[in-house]
């Protein structure tokens, strides 16, 4: 990572405050900016994109608060991406790249990299990263739980220029969209990306334009500077030494077995080194390429470090990062198939280096989110006689995990997104995709149980309405429920993971593995997504909080009984058996202090 | 009878704040505290002044007033404190969640944060209860309503002693016809039960904004009912001459039965009617593009004005709910002149949104504050009269403002005592630039292009560096500034939105018909709405808008368009204006994509004569104005320039007064900067000028 270069010009507090809001500011209007002009709607609706400001070096000056799973992907990406075209690079160019080999996260998160030229010279780069709706393929939408090999999953952009000083390269536009599903919708999609390049770009150069480069240059080295300053000093107040933490990831289906990652954190002094262990990797589509692994472990360390906003690359310059060998599961190569790897395993590997840093700063600490076990669907919409495909976002969202101080939000997940996802509406759903939504509710018992209970996971009910509709599951946390912290532990597991209910005319069934189906008008499938981790011991929740979670349904009286111990004689009134309730408790402490 | 007043009387966080304007055209300004637990307290504490002052009773104030204009917090204050009434909520089973799923969404700038709370549930969850029914986004029905669920919720509803009710079914606004007979049963089980459909509160595509407004609305309406209740009989009694007319958040004027119908509107209407206020003391020098801000104890509050018509927020989330219905778009901040001034963990000076509010309050007020405010700085910086604010009625401690400047930032940051006062001017100055650059830059309006108009009482200290930071060159400050939204509402019309949902593609007549006939349904409702309010037809006037996307967007634009049928001759005047908002936002459009219509609305006024002008004649020349000299800073360096103290109010029309220099009014001080120029005008605003922009 690069280092930064001593600022020349001294910045006086004042401008440094203001140009920090500018940039702030700027990376806002790209996001509002994309939302709303975006065709695709696990942008419009999901906020399934991020924007990020970029200096020449190529550094990260400012990354939004939008989705974790970009949070660390794009700076690998940038600098290869720049590196490739390095003395190629002229104002009015426009980049895109997917490609994980080359940087890249998943290749259905394209990038758009817009230059910015300021008096002939090269000074920033304003970037977004969104989630397409599709990217060719065998597979609409992109996930092939069937795929071998990576040239069995999509259309792989590495590098390359769609505009060229100003001028679109209808060709190579034409070539990527002859190339994709719904071209209507990636056109505006492409428009939109651009769009929000462009308003960054706008704003960057009215910014220079008042304060001029050297003030300008010298507040954005400085502000990279603190961040470093300040995540040193957070890693100055945990005890040197070596922390280990390993996570499961499920065998979802492959046939290979559930797998351990593994992060050992290093802390001495001001600076972390985390090291990735994994294993070899598999012909399924779980890889995770270098790139994407920096998103997962920089959101491990996030959920340590807790920091507020605004974020760059300062941050990450104590902080040294090895993915373990090339070919093992966090640090794929080619071939590997590797569509589902922002949730899985990313979330298993964020588990894994907060594990870690549980272990290092054990009062420091939140219980893990539910992963990620979601939906695409795809058809013909006979109203409109087109074909549509999309990721469901409103599958995904899981249970938030518990913190010390309070229950985990519900229905705010995954771990990846962290709460930057949104689901859309369900008038603006079954407007856009020919569907019934039956349900969209929060689930009972599904939160982990603990101090502070997880929060709740989703069900979403669908059925296809006029025709058959394919759909694909991925992700896992189908069969262990997200790891509690302090302690918490769940007894009764099935209501908190992840499943599939397929209900057939007759038949009905539950499925735990990541398939492609199809189902016909009348069919309905539930995808229940699980809660969020809890938070200390169980038998020390009090009473009345369970009390009133099983008033709102959120808890069972089973429930009570079998996670917190409490036994309830008159399920109407919801009278507890304090003494019975007291023993049962007691019994359970200490079996667990066994 | 005489008709010889108006009266607006504008409730805030700390002041009530009273303005009366007679027939010769002077306006007066009354202050008194608010009084959150009995509102109409604060009234009578306000009329009290008044009979002091003009030795006329309350009674003959009223029963002269032509009109009495109530904003009121009420409905805001319920909701931020969580204090409004116990709701039920009837909804499509299945989605009894979506009011606490909020869309999945965690709020931007707490991602990390692991005490970050989720919102409080204004409806528990045990008291959404489902009912079988379902309408399809084609509008069919694909499950008739369930009328036993319905009555089983009521049953609950009952046993829990609620009072207020909200239904609110998946794809109503296609269909209302469930939403009405679920209602009926209600009715008929819950006699004298306060009843919100979201169908007719909101009829616009979203179920979650639908179901959440009409539950901010079920939640207030009883309190904002024996609150409208009390008012109306408190002013009867007075011998009120019409019913009192309370302000919305849309920006105009309804009478109490509409607030409680619809009391969602009610919840933001303190800062709406500031838009308002900006372009008519705007009007005198013709300038229809406004931003009018307004900077009080503890918040900073921003709205925009172009071509006389004011940005108006949809679906937004405000408190954290969701809200459907239109708002006057106020970007609030917490600045003011009670914000706090600290260090942060990385170093950096920054400025609130922390506020002293008025107890301790700032330094300076010497109640034992020691934190460093705005107003602390304001004084160090030599702006503030140490003698006192609000005419002198509070003494301020200069000492007090410098040492806590001194200890708290200056020592810490290194700096001498007037380089870290004027940082804190400067930071809070940026902070409000940024917040007035949400509403411009990001709404794709350039700053530079309008009037920036000061309200409240702190603003007329910043307004120059403000303008100055935004690249703007004329200000308009009047002399009323301090109470510039109660006069805001007394000039204000009767406003009610009306709105209906069609999703259409602009591709065929058939449409195009649609629209045309739903604009002329909605219209005859407001119409006859505004007649049952006393209004001739000749006195009303009917807004148009369009919300449109391209099709496959999901986000809409709004876009105004004029009151002609729409046909195929008129669609592509539609279209290019939809074209045109999309390129001045996002920097471009697509003329060759299909365009689809979503949501329509008309906005029907009933128009209120309006009081008449304050006139303020020529005096003597400015120089005899200045009181005093005080040393002031204008830069960073914290160099102090001696500036001359004018009275305002020995000053007179056409007085000009070049910066840098410091204009005293009774309840408010203006700091004009070098290179600026004031002239007051006649109609009782100063017009800051300056004549170079950098």
């Amino acid at each position: 990572m690069a280092s930064a270069t001593p600022s020349a010009t001294k910045v006086d507090p004042i401008t440094l405050s203001v140009v920090r809001g500018i940039l702030e500011t700027t990376q806002r209007e790209m996001t509002l900016s994309l939302e709303k002009t975006a065709r695709s709607s696990v942008f419009n609706l999901a906020h399934d994109y991020s924007t990020a400001l970029f200096n020449a070096r190529p550094e990260m000056i400012l990354q939004g608060q939008d989705i974790p799973i970009h949070l660390g992907s794009l700076i690998p990406a940038m600098k290869v991406v720049a590196g490739y075209f390095e003395g190629d690079i002229h104002e009015g160019d426009l980049l895109i790249h997917n490609d994980p080999a080359w940087g890249g996260s998943h290749a259905i998160d394209t990038c758009f990299y817009k230059p910015v030229f300021y008096k002939g010279k090269l000074k920033y780069w304003t970037v977004c990263k969104g989630h397409l709706t599709d990217i060719g393929g065998p597979v609409p939408a992109g996930y092939n739980p069937n795929a071998k090999e990576i040239y069995a999953e999509c259309l792989r952009i590495p590098p390359v220029k769609i505009w060229d000083r100003g001028q679109p390269r209808k060709d190579v536009l034409n070539f990527i969209f002859t190339n994709m599903r719904a071209r209507r919708d990636q056109e505006g999609d492409f428009n939109a990306l651009i769009g929000a390049c462009q308003v960054g770009e706008r704003a960057l150069i009215g910014m220079l334009d008042k304060y001029g480069e050297d003030v300008v240059d010298a507040c954005i080295d400085t502000l990279l500077d603190m961040a470093e300053k300040q995540m040193r000093n957070l890693i100055s107040t945990v005890p040197d030494g070596t922390y280990e933490g390993s996570a499961i990831v499920e065998d979802a289906g492959h046939g290979f077995g559930d797998m351990t990652i593994t992060a050992k954190v290093t802390i001495k002094a001001d600076t972390c080194h985390i090291e990735i262990s994994s294993p070899p990797q598999i012909p399924y589509f779980i890889n995770s390429y270098e790139g994407n692994s920096y998103s997962g472990v920089y959101l491990g360390l996030m959920m340590f470090a807790q920091l507020p906003p605004p974020y760059n690359e300062g941050l990450y310059r104590c902080i040294s990062v090895n993915m373990g060998p090339k070919g093992t599961l966090c640090n794929a190569q080619e071939p590997a198939p590797h569509m589902n790897c922002t949730t899985t395993p990313m979330e298993t590997l964020t588990d894994a280096v907060r594990l870690a840093f549980e272990k290092a700063v054990p009062s420091k600490v939140s219980a893990s989110w539910g992963h990620a076990n979601g939906l695409n669907i795809a058809g013909w919409d006979k109203r409109h006689d087109e074909e549509y495909v999309t990721m469901v976002l409103a599958t995904i969202i899981s249970g938030a995990g518990a913190t010390p101080s309070q229950d985990g939000w519900h229905a705010c997940g995954p771990e990846c997104c962290f709460g930057a996802l949104t689901s859309g509406d369900v008038e603006l759903l079954e407007y856009s995709y020919p569907i019934i939504i039956h349900r969209y509710g929060l689930m009972t018992d599904s939160g982990g149980a603990g101090k502070f209970r997880g929060g709740s996971g989703t069900a979403w009910e669908v059925e296809p309405l006029n025709d058959d509709m394919t759909f694909i599951t991925f992700g896992e946390g189908r069969r262990i429920p997200a790891v509690g912290a302090a302690g918490a532990s769940s007894t009764m597991i099935d209501e908190k993971v992840g499943r599939l209910e397929l209900v057939e005319g007759d038949h009905s069934e539950t499925i735990r593995e990541n398939v492609i189906k199809v189902i016909k008008p009348g069919d309905r499938i539930t995808n229940m997504n699980p809660g969020g981790g809890g938070y200390g011991d169980p038998m020390d929740r009090a009473v009345e909080k369970v009390i009133w979670d099983i008033k709102n349904g959120l808890v069972s009286v089973k429930g009570a009984e079998q996670d917190y111990g409490i036994i309830i004689t008159d399920p109407e009134k919801l009278t507890v058996d304090m003494a019975a309730t007291e023993t049962l408790r007691a019994t359970r402490r200490a079996v667990a202090a066994k | 009878m005489r008709t010889d007043y108006r009266l607006g009387i504008d409730a805030g966080g700390t002041f009530t704040d009273f303005v009366l304007a007679d027939k010769t055209g002077q306006v007066r300004l009354f202050k008194a505290l608010s009084t959150p637990q009995d509102p109409t307290l604060a009234i009578k504490n306000g009329l009290a002044l008044m009979t002091e002052e003009l030795g006329v009773s309350a009674t003959e104030i009223i029963s002269n007033c032509d009109l009495c204009i109530n904003g009121t917090t009420v409905g805001l204050n319920a909701l931020i404190q969580h204090k409004g009434a116990k709701t039920g909520l009837i909804c499509t089973a299945g989605h009894e969640d979506s009011l606490e799923i909020r869309l999945g969404h965690k709020e931007d700038g707490y991602r990390y944060d692991p005490e970050y709370p989720p919102a409080t549930m204004l409806v528990p969850r045990y008291l959404r209860r489902g009912v079988r029914e379902r309408i399809l986004s084609n509008g069919e029905i694909r499950t008739p309503l369930n009328e036993d669920d319905v009555r089983a919720a009521c049953e609950i509803f009952l046993a829990e002693g609620i009072e207020t009710v909200a239904i609110s079914f998946v794809w109503s606004v296609l269909h209302p016809d469930h939403e009405r007979r679920a209602g009926e049963i209600v009715r008929e089980m819950m006699p004298g039960v306060i009843l919100t459909m979201g169908s007719e509160l909101y009829p616009q595509v979203r179920e979650y904004t639908r179901t959440s407004t009409a539950v901010v609305n079920a939640y207030l309406a009883p309190i904002m009912k024996r609150y409208v209740t009390a008012v109306d009989a408190y002013f009867q009694q007075l011998g009120a001459r019409q019913p009192v007319r309370y302000y919305q958040s849309n920006g105009g004027l309804a009478i109490g039965q509409a607030m409680t119908d619809r009391s969602v509107y009610a919840i933001n209407s303190g800062p709406a009617s500031a838009p308002a206020a900006g372009l008519y003391v705007c009007a005198p020098f013709g300038k229809t593009d406004v931003i009018t801000v307004d900077m009080g104890g503890t918040s900073f509050d921003i709205t925009l004005t172009k071509d006389g018509s004011t940005n108006i927020n949809k679906n937004i989330d405000f408190l954290r709910y969701r809200i459907g219905v239109p708002m006057i778009q106020v970007e609030t901040l917490g600045a003011g002149g009670g914000s706090i001034g600290w260090i942060d963990e990385m170093g950096l000076l920054q400025m609130g949104p922390q506020s002293a509010g008025s107890d301790p309050g700032p330094a300076c007020y010497g109640q034992g504050g020691q934190l460093p405010t705005v107003s602390d700085a304001n004084i160090v910086l030599g702006y503030l009269n140490p003698d006192g604010l609000v005419g002198g009625r509070l003494p301020l401690d200069a000492q007090k403002a410098h040492d806590a400047v001194k200890t708290k930032l200056a020592d810490p940051l290194a700096l001498s005592v007037e380089r870290a006062a004027y940082g804190m001017f400067t930071i809070v100055n940026a902070n409000m630039v940024n917040g007035i650059r949400r509403v411009t830059v990001e709404r794709g309006y350039d700053p530079r292009d309008f009037v920036l108009v000061g309200a409240g009482g702190a603003t007329a200290a910043h307004i120059t560096a403000l303008a100055t930071d935004m690249g703007i060159d004329t200000i308009v400050l009047p002399k009323l500034a301090s109470g510039l939204c109660a006069f805001g509402q007394i000039i204000s019309d009767v406003k009610y939105n009306y709105m209906a949902t069609a999703v259409l593609r602009l591709d065929n007549d058939a449409a195009y018909a649609r629209i045309d006939s739903l604009f002329n349904e909605i219209e005859a409702q407001g119409i006859a709405h505004l007649q049952t309010d006393g209004f001739a037809e000749s006195s009303t006037m009917i807004k148009r808008s369009l919300d449109m996307r391209y099709v496959g967007q999901v986000h809409e634009c709004t876009v105004e368009i004029g009151n002609f049928p729409v046909n195929a001759h008129t669609i592509d005047q539609i279209k290019a204006a939809f074209h045109a908002r999309h390129e001045q936002l996002y920097t471009y459009s697509e003329p060759h994509s299909t365009v689809e219509v979503v949501n329509i609305e008309s906005t029907v006024y009933g128009l209120v004569e309006k009081p008449k002008r304050m006139h303020i004649v020529a005096g003597k020349p400015a120089e005899q104005a200045i009181k005093a000299h005080r040393d002031a800073v204008f830069s960073a360096d914290g160099k102090r320039i001696r500036t001359p103290i004018y009275d305002g109010s020995a000053l007179g029309a056409g007085a000009t007064v070049k910066g840098p220099a410091v204009i005293e009014e009774v309840t408010t001080t203006i700091v004009i900067e070098p290179g600026w120029t004031a002239v007051l005008d006649e109609s009782g605003s100063y017009l800051i000028t300056r004549k170079e922009a950098k």
